[in-house]
């Protein structure tokens, strides 16, 4: 009679022991931490922003890494830039940023003025970057990131179609009125479902552009408000407007359904962009049978281009990280080891360290950036100090809100106020 | 895990050994308190995780976002209490109106379409037919596929310029491309998509229709009701609490459209804003403009707004919903 209850309470027992059990087994337990070794590799995480192209060559050079250095494993990952960086804020928060990961100068102040970012100073290898590179790798005076590579913005056209339709080609010292003709002959010379190039008000960077073409800058020094006035933006944001009434640009219907490049579609005749897409770009154009070049954008001053030499990504370690030296050791391969630099190429743009220049691997596409880096090496004026931390969410706007005039919902005039109102919000709530 | 030891008991243990079945349910009657606490104890310890979960994942989150709701917090930066600032900015904000715009217009194409095509099918398969099971498993599997990734690409394929929408109503003088970036159309690529899985309500109509008495159909029948009359004087109104069930579900699930809409039209909730549901553009505050404290003032703002307008509901229902044997009272 007795035993009964005893044998059920011991039942129970045995069974929120086990309950137990399963809870604490759904709670990962810790070690003593890796020792380094083949058996026991040190795990570092590195993650990027990018394409297939560039996951290639990624891996390849942390196969590399890790074939020569057997105690370190490299888990690495990727995404498209605006994925990445919603990725990335979202961890922020939660202090869960991976070892080693991709920058960019428009977010280093996001990221570094918080403390996320460890200072690299005698951490990772400063004595081979290119002069003038680790000042935009700098945030307050201290070093935080080291510059991958540099790229500065060009215009990419193609050579063949511009020669076929007697356009002469693009130059130095072109104005925004010559590039505008350019893409007036050859938009109905090449017929339907191609433009001679694309629609260019849409990028805020090259507002920077044109606002730096005129002495002026996108944000003012202090990072704290923007530098030009309503009726500045509604005058850029018109620069496009007849081009874009008169079908010379691509409509936004259909670019908002684009997942590749124009120009590797073979859609666009010119785009302005950044230099170092050259090499991403010109292989496929060169497969549909064009020809790609590199040439300077077009400038309201032929004495001032308004360029600058900007990290195209800065690589940075996180300050949470418990694997500060294999971090600092992978960073110094990536940048540093020949045959790395070999495999990566121009891929992320120019390489920032001397040993990257003499190491690279010269294809036709990389000569073509060089070249145009040479060529206009003589108009690059000092970068802007890193932007507000706002600027992700400012770029995402700029182009959101001119979307809403590409498809007439509202007048650059309402536009553009809306845009202020919005950058003024976004700029107030880090002060 | 042994069996119950009640049946497993060697008789040994019960002292006499030849004692009847009877008297083994007495012992049980007398250990229940005992067996009941204890066996409360081993429920309980096995729901554990999903009660830590609850609380950690969702009690303690939607708390914790009540009173970010009335602070300028920063997804970074942190931030400090600033009352009722949040709630009052909203009602400044041209995106606040936009966002609801949306999402009424939405709510209003999406739930009564979705709710008569899941009826009609639902009538369709409570036929007895052959191989009506394959039919009904057909009908709900989108459904259960609808809400992933995978068909949100798919369904941007369909409704792409060239693609098979855009081919399909050019034959009839359509030249507005495809669906994906013309703004005017855009939302109904969703109410379609919605529309497309209706196979829930189509479930939860199947089990109200097979529960309508047939009798009532004789009997009107014989008074010689066409088919239409018996539907509107007896399906309808025998229907009526599933029919209020499902318009309450869909509402709710309605208003907090995301994945498709996120997947579809993104953050920016294109083509010019004419996806920008108020569950993306709470996304958008939170996660590329970093103003959490704001963006947990809009989401608490859908919960009062779905609130109010479920009471509403409840309040209407009162007089429009037929309980059948209330009205014997």
């Amino acid at each position: 009679m007795i035993r009964d209850p005893y044998r059920l309470r011991r039942r129970s027992l045995f069974a929120a022991t086990a309950a137990a059990a399963t809870v604490a087994a759904a709670a990962a337990c810790g070690d003593d931490g890796p020792a380094g070794t083949a058996d026991d590799p040190i795990e570092i995480s590195f993650e990027w922003w990018g394409d297939e192209t560039r996951a290639g060559i990624t891996q390849e050079v942390i196969d590399l890494f890790q074939s020569k250095n057997e105690g370190i494993k490299v888990q690495a990952n990727f995404a498209d830039f605006p994925t990445y960086w919603e990725g990335l804020t979202g961890r922020m928060a939660s202090r869960d940023l991976p070892d080693v990961f991709q920058m960019d100068y428009s977010r280093l102040r996001q990221f570094g003025a918080n403390g996320m970012l460890l200072p690299l100073e005698g951490v990772v290898k400063t004595d081979d970057f290119r002069e003038g590179f680790l000042d935009t790798a700098k945030l307050d005076g201290q070093l935080i990131a080291v510059p991958a590579a540099g790229n500065t913005l060009g215009l990419i056209y193609r050579a063949d179609w511009f020669e076929a339709n007697g356009v002469a080609a693009p130059a130095a010292g072109d104005s925004w009125d010559d590039y505008k003709a350019a893409i007036g002959t050859l938009t109905p010379a090449l017929g339907e479902g191609k433009w001679g190039g694309g629609d260019w008000a849409a990028q805020y960077h090259f507002m920077e552009l044109w606002l730096r073409q005129q002495g002026g800058s996108f944000y003012t020094e202090d990072g704290k408000a923007l530098n030009f006035e309503v009726a500045k933006l509604v005058e850029w944001w018109g620069t496009t407007t007849d081009l874009y009434t008169d079908g010379l640009v691509p409509p936004v219907e259909t670019t908002i359904e684009w997942t590749e490049d124009g120009l590797v579609q073979d859609a666009l005749g010119s785009e302005i962009t950044w230099d170092n897409f050259m090499a991403g770009l010109a292989p496929t154009v060169e497969a549909n049978g064009g020809t790609l070049a590199l040439a300077a954008p077009p400038s309201l001053d032929p004495a001032n281009l308004g360029l600058y030499l900007k990290p195209s990504m800065q690589l940075v370690i996180s300050a949470t990280t418990e694997q500060a030296e294999a971090a600092a050791k992978f960073i110094d391969f990536f940048l540093g080891d020949p045959e790395a630099i070999a495999i990566l190429g121009t891929n992320r743009g120019i390489p920032a360290t001397n040993a990257g220049l003499a190491n690279i691997e010269i294809d036709p596409y990389s000569q073509a950036i060089l070249d145009y880096e040479e060529s206009v090496s003589q108009y690059l004026t000092t970068p802007p100090p890193a932007p507000p931390a706002a600027t992700g969410a400012i770029e995402a706007k700029f182009l959101e809100i001119y979307q809403q005039v590409q498809y007439g919902e509202m007048t650059p005039q309402e536009a553009a106020d809306l845009f202020f109102t919005e950058a003024a919000t976004l700029l107030a709530t880090e002060q | 895990m042994s069996a119950s030891p009640s049946t497993t008991a060697p008789p040994a243990a019960k002292g006499a050994g030849a004692r009847p079945a009877p008297g083994d349910r007495g012992a049980a009657k007398r250990r229940s308190p005992i067996s009941r606490r204890g066996e409360r104890l081993v429920g309980y310890t096995f729901m554990t995780p999903w009660i830590i979960g609850s609380i950690v994942f969702t009690v303690g989150p939607m708390l914790w976002s009540l009173y970010l709701s009335f602070t300028d917090y920063h997804l970074i930066l942190g931030g400090e209490f600033i009352g009722l600032d949040n709630y009052t900015a909203m009602f400044a904000d041209p995106m606040f109106a936009r966002a609801v715009k949306v999402t009424l217009v939405y709510v209003l194409l999406a739930v009564p379409l979705k709710l008569v095509a899941s009826l009609l099918v639902a009538m369709l398969l409570t036929q007895s037919r052959r191989g009506i099971g394959f039919y009904r498993a057909a009908f709900y599997m989108p459904s259960l596929i609808a809400m992933s990734v995978g068909i949100a690409i798919v369904w941007k394929a369909l409704f792409s310029t060239g693609g098979p929408q855009d081919q399909f109503m050019s034959w009839f003088g359509w030249d507005g491309g495809g669906f994906i970036g013309n703004p005017d159309v855009s939302i109904i690529m969703l109410v379609l998509l919605s529309v497309w899985t209706f196979g829930a309500p189509m479930v939860i109509f199947m089990a109200g229709l097979l529960q309508v008495p047939g009798e009532l159909y004789e009997a009107a029948e014989v008074d010689g009701a066409g088919k239409w009359h018996r539907f509107v004087h007896i399906t309808i109104p025998m229907l009526s609490p599933v029919i209020f069930f499902n318009v309450l579900m869909e509402t709710v699930h309605a208003f907090q459209l995301f994945g498709p809409a996120f997947i579809i039209g993104g953050t920016a909730g294109g083509p010019a804003w004419s996806t920008l549901f108020y569950t993306v553009r709470i996304y958008a505050l939170a996660f590329v403009d970093l103003r959490m404290g704001y963006a947990s003032a809009w989401a608490w703002m859908l919960v009062l707004a779905v609130g109010v307008v479920t009471l509403i509901m409840f309040r209407a229902a009162k007089n429009l919903v037929y309980y059948a044997g209330e009205d014997n009272k």
